[in-house]
């Protein structure tokens, strides 16, 4: 247990220290994304993996969070933690609020309403915009030819440091998280996931604990969206297409929603593959196929995702190269042709 | 408020749009009954089918042939995904079944856009020789491929419905649909009713596709996503009647159309479907809460 | 690059021979420097007819590939499903690949590096830092995008690059930093809603896609209406359009007999309502049809019927490619038949766009004497680009140092004939009512006026 401490500690120090130090400025830039949508990532994987919700909707409920932290960040000079609080709030409320009717529905049902809501959601935003320093409730200036750009935090205007301060919140919300899992609401998801008619029979309020899960994954993505507002400097509802939630959904699935490794791996399949596989000159058309062949890959063999089948793996093929060296000597080594 | 007469000519474009909408609504109905699939990458396949047809008549092929490629194409992949698939899955719950199917929906969209591409600036098209004849109501033409993907709608949802009721394939669907292990112990040749019936909703997604690429759009975007347009009648029909579905579907055309010319609303028309299956599914399940877990999870 | 280059440039040394002395309007020797003229000239049809144009002319040393140390260039342009650019910068490297064979910068070869995004500001920031902290580019040339300008024009600026491209943002037009070669969709539609109210049309209805800056592009259309007295309705849709029947139907019952819708669209959503309204037979309900540029290009013609010739009419940004016989023209012809394999969409205003910026680009580094390519010399050079003939616009091409750039505010009106584009109306000035042109004027004096000399 101490040495596992000690290594997500040195782990956690070289994202923070190594990554803005030994990576260009492209690749920081990415890995603030994955920081971001790790968080998403890490909400998904809750509603997913420990009660059961499965969201066709997260990059909607990110977009109601980007769009808050950004109206915000126009409307007040309040610091960035307080914005980041307040959209993971606003979210979390529209969350709870569109979400507590949809609670009643289950499975399949509750996946489509919420590709349903996601698709009304992406219309009111395609027609009222994103703020962008304009007048008004809704902060939208159609006509302005340079709007501003949205403030950063004071202490993170630089790249380097807005992907600290956007690593530090995420491991906040991944501490969260982690708190719940460990006490009572985790152990009540567990029960639910388990079987809904016998948590109730020992007592559970399943909606209760259900809307806390709602709750939770939607002030997280809120807090994300909050993130991304300072990441992306200008918004725009284009940023946020419906199918986006579908691909989300396939990433979270393939990295897994049991861990929340999963969640790192899932944004890191989102984010830092498309920016690796760009600079080999690769389409991304390549990567909508791989993450469609990676969503029948893990449904079919692998339910719990990559982050707890690539360690199975490299141990099986551990014991199988061991197994071959005891044999016969390795091939010799060479590029296939 | 514009006056009646404006809205007219709407009626008949929501009519058609309906049409649209329950085409492809219709079609995810069947396959689910038939398979307990809910299919979601009917666009996609149908927009695959559209897209090779569009290539082989510019490539000089005659337009029958292309059709029936187009029909074809469709058909070998949905087939291909069920007898890849289909067993593997056949355990599992209705939701995963469905995403999965967002999985071959993903492969197709990227194929889709590596092989059609639109970087320098193409716009493609599909023509039907029934496009530019037909008669005027309104003061707009209605064209026959309107009128036939309408009657296309009608005659699916009649025929399918006859052929799942009285027919020994179709009751053997029903039944594999319901419970795949014991229809198997009944000694129904499970592969091969399965196979059937994926055969036919591909022909369905072909045909679907064409007709959709000609009043819609042949743009592998458009047509991928509209099945989450489409996806709203077939909730408020609750994935099991299929008139039900048609009738949502031409209700739902008929709402977005009429929204259209009135300025405020205008917008926000696109919002139709999902807010009126939103408002449909969660009316339902007031009602009935836990009642049908067991046909659901 | 340059070695695997080295074969094909040998053949062409020869071929070259017999017509080397066609280069009239290639890059290195067309800068005229007093033109005051406003008159619109007649335009590219009046050069000199060229019978055939060898790729050996876009360098200074015809077959002898460039050697030297690289100049390094970079773009970056969307490619998501539905929009891309990326033929443009395709074409870009296509015309600096032949540039390279052809004895490059003063021998010195051009690295182009390509960098592609989905609209995603992020994505767009960190590639603009990839080219500048990891590829080391001098300049910017070819970026078209969505979204481009908005995000990275502060970094451009404090960076001290000034940007050759395409875009679709306003800020495209209305910073320091930013030049285009194409009108983006403002002034465009400015093009076809002038040519509406010049055929006198009773009212204009002005329906464009519902992304980013909607107001922005509404402002100039408007501006025209209003200074002649046409009343003007401006209507939004959701993109992709998935109910074009009724859109085509609104439009239409909105302009009334005697008005003209004009749309402002991707080709494809432009292509689906026109269809809808042909196959509604509402189109001639309408006096005529107008459309900024997206719409000129031969997919549409042949996908339109006959019924459109003569009531559609498309604002172009560039000389037509079909009917121009220049040197210009023939060249770039030459270049993406020899060097053009990645351009999908083969001739048409995108690949026209990539080999323009690519033009103007290396008529710059070409000026540059001193032989040391930096981020200062080569933006210094970009920027003193004056009444340059890029021989595919209607008018000289000029930077200067003004707070904004629309550096193209003169072209062409087009409209199908049968399955083609063909010309409707030569070199037209963008109407200065509009306030930004007006303003552009203002700053650049003579420069933007300056049309190509006959």
């Amino acid at each position: 247990m101490r040495i596992r401490a000690a290594v997500i500690v040195a782990l956690l120090a070289f994202v923070l220290f190594g990554i803005p130090q030994l990576f260009s400025l492209y690749y920081v830039d990415t890995m603030t994304e994955v920081a971001v949508y790790s968080i998403v990532a890490l909400g998904l994987g809750v509603l997913v993996g420990r009660v059961g919700l499965v969201s066709l909707g997260q990059v909607a409920v990110l977009a109601i969070g980007a769009w808050s932290a950004a109206r915000l960040l126009f409307a007040t000079t309040q610091p960035y933690p307080v914005v980041l609080i307040e959209a993971g709030l606003i979210t979390m409320v529209a969350g709870v609020v569109i979400g507590l009717p949809a609670l009643r529905l289950r499975g399949l049902y509750l996946a489509l309403i919420t590709l349903m809501l996601a698709g009304a959601i992406t219309i009111v935003l395609d027609t009222i915009n994103f703020p962008n320093g304009g007048r008004g409730f809704l902060g939208y200036n159609g006509g302005a030819i340079t709007p501003p750009a949205i403030r950063l935090p004071s202490i993170a205007a630089s790249d380097k440091a807005y992907f600290q301060y956007s690593v530090v919140v995420a491991i906040v919300m991944f501490l969260l998280v982690f708190a719940h899992i460990r006490t009572r609401p985790g152990r009540a998801w567990a029960a639910i996931r388990q079987s809904e008619p016998a948590a109730l029979a020992t007592g559970i309020n399943v909606t209760l604990y259900k809307l806390w899960a709602l709750a939770l994954a939607s002030f997280i993505t809120g807090v994300a969206g909050g993130l991304l507002a300072g990441a992306s400097h200008y918004l725009y509802s284009i940023d946020f297409p419906a199918q986006n939630s579908i691909i989300l959904l396939g990433v979270v699935l393939m990295g897994g929603v049991y861990s929340m490794w999963g969640a790192v791996v899932a944004a890191l399949l989102y984010q830092f593959l498309p920016a690796l596989l760009q600079n080999w000159g690769v389409s991304a058309d390549w990567l909508t196929i791989l993450f469609g062949l990676g969503v029948l890959q893990v449904l079919t063999t692998a339910p719990a995702g990559l982050a707890d089948q690539v360690p199975k793996d490299l141990a099986r093929l551990g014991r199988l190269l061991r197994r071959r060296l005891a044999r016969a000597p390795a091939p010799a080594g060479g590029d296939p042709p | 408020m514009p006056p009646w007469s404006d809205f007219e000519p709407f009626i008949v474009s929501g009519l058609a749009l309906g049409g649209v909408y329950a085409l492809s609504g219709v079609g995810l109905v069947v396959l689910y009954r038939a398979t307990g699939v809910l299919y979601l990458a009917f666009g996609a396949v149908g927009a695959m089918g559209a897209l090779v047809a569009w290539s082989l008549v510019q490539a000089g092929a005659p337009g029958w042939i292309s059709w029936l490629v187009c029909i074809a194409v469709a058909a070998l992949i949905t087939l291909g995904y069920g007898l890849l698939f289909g067993p593997p899955l056949s355990k599992r719950d209705p939701l995963v079944k469905a995403v999965a199917t967002l999985g071959l929906t993903l492969v197709l969209y990227g194929v889709m856009d590596l092989l059609w591409t639109t970087s320098g600036g193409e716009a493609r098209s599909i023509t039907l020789p029934t496009d530019n004849s037909g008669f005027t109501v309104a003061s707009i033409q209605v064209n026959w491929t309107q009128v036939i993907g309408l009657a296309a709608g009608v005659v699916i949802t009649a025929a399918t419905g006859a052929f799942l009721r009285y027919t020994n394939l179709g009751t053997a669907m029903r039944a594999m649909a319901n419970d795949r292990e014991i229809t198997a112990t009944l000694g129904v040749p499970v592969r091969k009713v399965e196979a059937a019936a994926w055969l036919g909703c591909g022909v369905l997604a072909g045909v679907a596709g064409l007709l959709l690429a000609d009043m819609v759009a042949l743009d592998a975007t458009t047509l991928t996503f509209l099945v989450v347009s489409s996806l709203a009648a077939v909730l408020i029909a609750r994935l099991r009647s299929i008139a039900l579905t048609f009738a949502a579907a031409i209700v739902i055309g008929l709402v977005h159309d009429l929204i259209t010319p009135i300025t405020s609303l205008t917008n926000y028309r696109d919002m139709t479907p999902f807010v009126l299956a939103a408002v449909a599914l969660l009316v339902v399940s007031r009602r009935q809460v836990m009642s049908r877990s067991r046909e659901e999870a | 690059m340059n070695r695997h280059r080295h074969a094909p440039s040998a053949r062409i040394l020869i071929a070259a021979a017999g017509v080397a002395l066609a280069a009239a309007g290639c890059s290195s020797s067309s800068s005229s420097t007093s033109t005051t003229t406003s008159t619109p000239p007649p335009s590219a049809t009046s050069a000199p007819a060229v019978a055939a144009v060898s790729t050996s002319q876009c360098g200074t040393k015809p077959g002898v590939a460039a050697t030297g140390t690289p100049i390094a260039l970079g773009g970056i342009v969307t490619n998501q499903p539905g929009t891309s650019f990326t033929d443009i910068a395709n074409m870009a490297n296509a015309y600096f690949a032949c540039v390279n064979a052809n004895g490059g910068i003063n021998g010195h070869p051009i690295k182009y590096y390509i960098e592609t995004e989905q609209t995603n500001p992020t994505q767009i920031a960190a590639d603009a830092r990839q080219l500048v902290d990891t590829d080391h580019v001098v300049g910017i040339v070819g970026n078209t995008s969505i979204i481009e300008c908005a995000v990275d024009t502060p970094y451009w600026a404090k960076l001290g690059y000034y940007v050759i491209g395409s875009g679709i943002a306003s800020q495209c037009w209305g910073t320091p930093n930013n030049i285009t070669v194409n009108m983006g969709p403002r002034y465009s539609s400015d093009g076809a809603v002038q040519y509406a109210i010049a055929q006198h049309v009773s009212k204009i209805v002005f329906d464009q896609s519902n992304v980013p800056g909607t107001g922005y592009i509404a402002a100039g259309p408007n501006a025209l209406a209003k200074a002649a007295g046409v009343p003007i309705t401006d209507l939004t849709e959701n993109v992709p359009i998935s109910d074009a029947d009724s859109v085509a139907i609104k439009e239409v019952d909105d302009a009334g007999p005697n008005g003209a819708v004009v749309l402002n669209f991707t080709p494809p959503e432009a292509l689906v309502i026109l269809k809808a309204a042909q196959t509604l037979n509402i189109e001639d309900h309408v006096k005529l049809w107008g459309c900024s540029t997206p719409c000129n290009t031969d997919f549409l013609a042949q996908s339109l019927g006959p019924k459109w010739n003569d009531k559609l009419f498309v604002n172009a940004e560039l000389a037509p490619p079909d009917s121009t016989n220049t040197p210009t023209m023939n060249l770039y012809k030459a270049i993406l038949k020899q060097y053009g394999k990645a351009v999908s969409g083969g001739i048409g205003s995108f690949s026209q766009m990539g080999f323009t910026e690519a033009e103007i680009a290396v008529h710059a580094l070409e000026s540059i004497t001193s032989g040391t390519y930096t981020v200062a010399t080569v933006n210094a050079a970009f920027k003193a680009v004056t009444n340059y003939n890029t021989g595919m616009l209607c008018q000289l091409w000029t930077f200067g140092n003004y707070p904004m750039h629309i550096a193209n505010n003169e072209d062409y009106t087009v409209t199908p004939d049968n399955g083609k584009m063909v010309q409707a109306q030569g070199c037209t000035l963008i109407s200065s009512v509009d306030p930004q042109i007006a303003a552009y004027r203002a700053d650049a004096g003579t420069a933007a006026l300056a049309p190509v000399a006959p």
